[in-house]
């Protein structure tokens, strides 16, 4: 008796370890609505081409699993960091090979990087990255041949040296867009580089087929024994969401973002996994106060307290959306917690209140990016704009126009959201009302702009996340330059055998660990 | 007929010349800056300004408008912002799969349509014609990508006889063919069955008849050759909108073609792409009404090319 259940503990215990280890082998089909077409993350910022370049590339550091902690990828050990919060010590791992099998990543190759991304004669689109580092700026202006603050060691070891001190620089080297190049291999590739990428990530490139799919396969000489377990993954182009269901459901995609409308039915046929993730964006309506309207801030505390946020999310994004009351994304280090924060609450009889002080304003503007209609959330804007007095017209710009306008600090007004790229206030707070922002928020308060460039260089993390809040309250509470709307969770849906993927919060879907069983 | 057929084509260098022209302007004058959509979300301003200049966008535009002419005359439409790759390159690659999608759906088109035109034009007001032209009317009202998601999820999901979206075999054509296919033939079934039903009216069909022939032989022969002049002006004009205007059906379908790549090179201002296409559509139009004159020659020895 004992010896049977002896066996059928062992038999079940064997099935349930067998079930949780990762199978090497198949490969995961994935989509992306659009075709970047090119694979330099130094020159695309979307979030496509990020997402290829984790496949394709590697970063000093990276964010660990789903978490918002940094662990080393192409580093040893975590860099060790001066008092002063100026000198970042770095050892690369050794014998860290390129998809070529042949070239070795070595200290030239993050000097190179770095330069490439600086040069003032390239395409660098994320110069702000590695602007932190000395001598960037005069790099940059041509007015230095390489960068000051890169100090080689050896062949695996380097120092960087940052102008004054900047507390997330890690994190910018978590970006994709700081993944680290071969100077070999880029040089010799020439302009084909950016359709023609070579990496040291889990995954090299097999084929592009314009408009049509992009097929990964597993990288040999990865770095990391025994990963990844897929032998490829398959990005289709599917320009049409509803499409794309039809396809996962069909079963000829590993992994769907599911529709907001079809949110419930999915989850209820039971026959997939659901990925629930927070994720760091925030969608605001934002008001410039440059605007002749706009400026007056009683009437963006007006509007301020007439969008209910909790029916605008709902009805947009039901389980997706969570009403913020911030507007640097909480989990952040610095943000207010969930819940918590300086956003004015729906108040339409207080809005209405002000609208009659306010007198007759008459018709005040929104912009909307693209669209020949309006969108749902602008029409649900409009109409509660409305409802306490407010004559809100919103006129759609097309988006090419509406990104030149944006940063040429010309929109009046705009429903947008703001996918952050490293988990720090200063990607919100700096980005949007910083000197010299391009965000159309018209934001021109001295002293708080002087506030946001001491916070960034604070050392001390508890003061400097204390600034942040302080800067976040004026901003948010007492200016009311930005409303903050709600935040959306990512909501993906695989087929039941692919596990191992990971949705981090910065928006990008991770593989290298996953595997279909 | 060659001096004609050259006579044509030397008039079309005007309109080639005037396309690209209103083409250039309206890129230039519409806001939206290709380096602002190349650099993305944190374009600083000297990157903005490299750019600008290692594509030549600082040029007076008039250079810029000639240095494309001069180009094209040789044959070299230029690279991509975007891609680097060249242009003639990008568009030799998209458009082979529009003429597939194209011809495939023009087929249906005319299978469909010239038969149900004709049978509802001899069976006049019966409840076949009735009922065809109800659903012709249907099939024009239709949007397109309305009636493509609902074959998707029938044909594609439900039933699984066909694959829903994406070009990687002749079998993922058939479903696109036949959404495409059946809206234009809806338009010919209404052509068809007008213009038959004029021609049906006329004394040489009388006199046809008043012979004895056969009522197959009076449609056939007699009719339907004379029927089909205005069928294939509309023929024509349908084949050179399938070439250039099967935007929606690719894009529902996942269809890698020409209508795909100008939407594309439009949304990320692509100029040199842009003008690429827009002037390999041009040429396309020109010569497909090129065409429809040189048939009816064949079609009606009567109409002279002159």
């Amino acid at each position: 008796m004992k010896k049977s259940l002896l066996i059928v503990v062992l038999v079940i215990t064997t099935v349930f370890v067998f079930a949780q280890t990762p199978k090497r082998g198949g490969v995961l089909y994935d989509y992306w609505t659009a075709d970047r077409m090119i694979f330099d993350p130094q020159e695309d910022t979307y979030l496509q081409t990020y997402a290829m370049a984790r496949l394709l590339f590697s970063t000093l550091v990276r964010y660990k699993g789903d978490t918002l902690e940094l662990e080393p990828e192409l580093l040893a050990k975590m860099p060790e960091v001066s008092q002063d919060g100026l000198v970042y010590t770095f050892e690369l791992k050794k014998g860290i090979k390129f998809h070529d099998g042949k070239t070795e990543l070595k200290s030239d190759d993050v000097k190179f990087t770095i330069e490439r991304m600086l040069s003032p004669k390239g395409r660098g689109a994320s110069k702000w990255l590695f602007e932190p580092i000395r001598g960037a700026t005069a790099f940059m202006k041509g007015e230095a041949t390489s960068v000051e603050g890169f100090k080689k060691i050896d062949d695996y070891k380097f120092q960087i040296i940052l102008a004054q001190p900047y507390a997330p620089f890690l994190q910018n080297l978590a970006v994709p867009a700081a993944s680290i190049f071969s100077e070999k291999l880029v040089t010799t590739a020439g302009d084909n580089w950016r359709l023609k990428p070579i990496g040291t990530g889990p995954f090299k490139l097999k084929s592009h087929t314009p408009n049509t799919e992009i097929v990964f396969e597993r990288n040999p000489y990865y770095f990391e024994e025994g990963l990844p377990y897929l032998d490829g993954v398959v990005y289709r182009i599917i320009p049409d969401s509803t499409v794309a269901l039809m396809e996962f459901e069909a079963g000829t995609l590993d992994v769907v973002t599911i529709p907001v409308l079809e949110y419930e039915r999915i989850k209820k046929t039971g026959k997939y996994n659901i990925i629930e993730k927070e994720a760091l964006n925030t969608y605001y309506f934002i008001m410039n106060l440059s605007d002749p309207k706009w400026s007056n801030p009683m009437l963006r505390k007006a509007m301020a307290l007439a969008i209910n946020k909790q029916e605008l999310a709902q009805s947009l994004y039901g389980p997706r959306a969570t009403v913020a009351k911030s507007f640097v994304t909480p989990g952040i280090p610095g943000a207010y917690s969930l819940g918590e924060g300086p956003a004015y609450d729906y108040n339409p009889e207080e809005a209405r209140k002000i609208v009659a002080q306010l007198g007759n304003i008459g018709k005040v503007t929104a912009w909307q990016s693209g669209g020949d209609t309006l969108s749902d959330a602008n029409v649900i804007i409009q109409a509660m704009a409305k409802e306490v007095g407010i004559d809100l017209e919103i006129i759609p710009v097309e988006r090419a126009a509406y990104r030149q306008a944006r940063n040429e600090g010309k929109i009046p007004a705009t429903y947008a959201n703001w996918w952050a790229d490293i988990p720090d206030p200063d990607n919100y707070i700096g980005v949007f009302f910083g000197k010299g922002n391009q965000m159309s928020s018209g934001y021109s308060d001295k002293e708080i702009q002087e506030m946001i460039e001491k916070a960034r260089v604070e050392v001390d993390p508890q003061k400097r996340e204390q600034m942040y809040r302080q800067i976040e309250y004026k901003i948010v509470r007492e200016d009311v330059a930005v409303i903050p709307l709600f935040h959306l969770k990512y909501l993906l849906a695989t087929q039941k055998n692919v596990h191992g993927v990971i949705a981090h919060p910065t928006g990008i879907t991770l593989y290298l660990y996953a595997y279909k069983q | 007929m060659i001096q004609y057929i050259i006579r044509r084509l030397i008039f079309s260098i005007p309109v080639v010349i005037g396309v690209t022209l209103i083409t250039f302007i309206l890129l230039n004058v519409v806001p939206g800056d290709p380096v602002l959509e190349m650099v993305g979300k944190y374009a600083d301003p000297q990157t903005v300004q490299q750019i600008r200049e290692q594509l030549g966008l600082n040029d007076p535009l008039i250079i810029q408008y000639l240095r494309f002419v001069f180009n094209a005359v040789r044959g070299d439409l230029g690279k991509s912002f975007k891609t680097g790759l060249p242009v003639s390159k990008m568009i030799a690659e998209a458009f082979p799969t529009t003429l597939k999608l194209a011809l495939s759906a023009y087929l249906v088109a005319i299978v469909i349509g010239v038969s149900v035109g004709i049978i509802s034009a001899v069976r006049q007001y019966s409840f076949f014609d009735h009922s065809m032209m109800i659903v012709a009317l249907a099939g024009i009202s239709a949007p397109v990508f309305w009636v493509a998601v609902i074959a998707q999820l029938i044909f594609g999901l439900k039933l699984g006889w066909f694959p829903i979206s994406g070009y990687y075999s002749l079998k993922h054509m058939i479903l696109p063919a036949i959404v495409l296919g059946t809206r234009f033939a809806a338009s010919i079934a209404r052509y068809t069955r007008s213009a038959l039903l004029d021609v049906i009216r006329q004394d040489y069909i009388r006199t046809a008849r008043a012979k004895g022939l056969s009522e197959r032989a009076v449609i056939f022969i007699h009719a339907l050759k004379n029927a089909m002049i205005p069928v294939v002006t509309i023929l024509g004009m349908q084949l050179s909108g399938l070439l250039t205007g099967s935007i929606l059906t690719e894009s529902v379908f996942a269809i890698p073609g020409l209508g795909r790549l100008s939407v594309w090179a439009l949304s990320e201002r692509d100029y040199p792409l842009v003008q690429g296409v827009v002037l390999f559509t041009a040429v396309i139009y020109i010569l497909g009404n090129l065409i429809v004159d040189i048939s009816y020659a064949f079609l009606n020895p009567r109409i002279r090319l002159q």
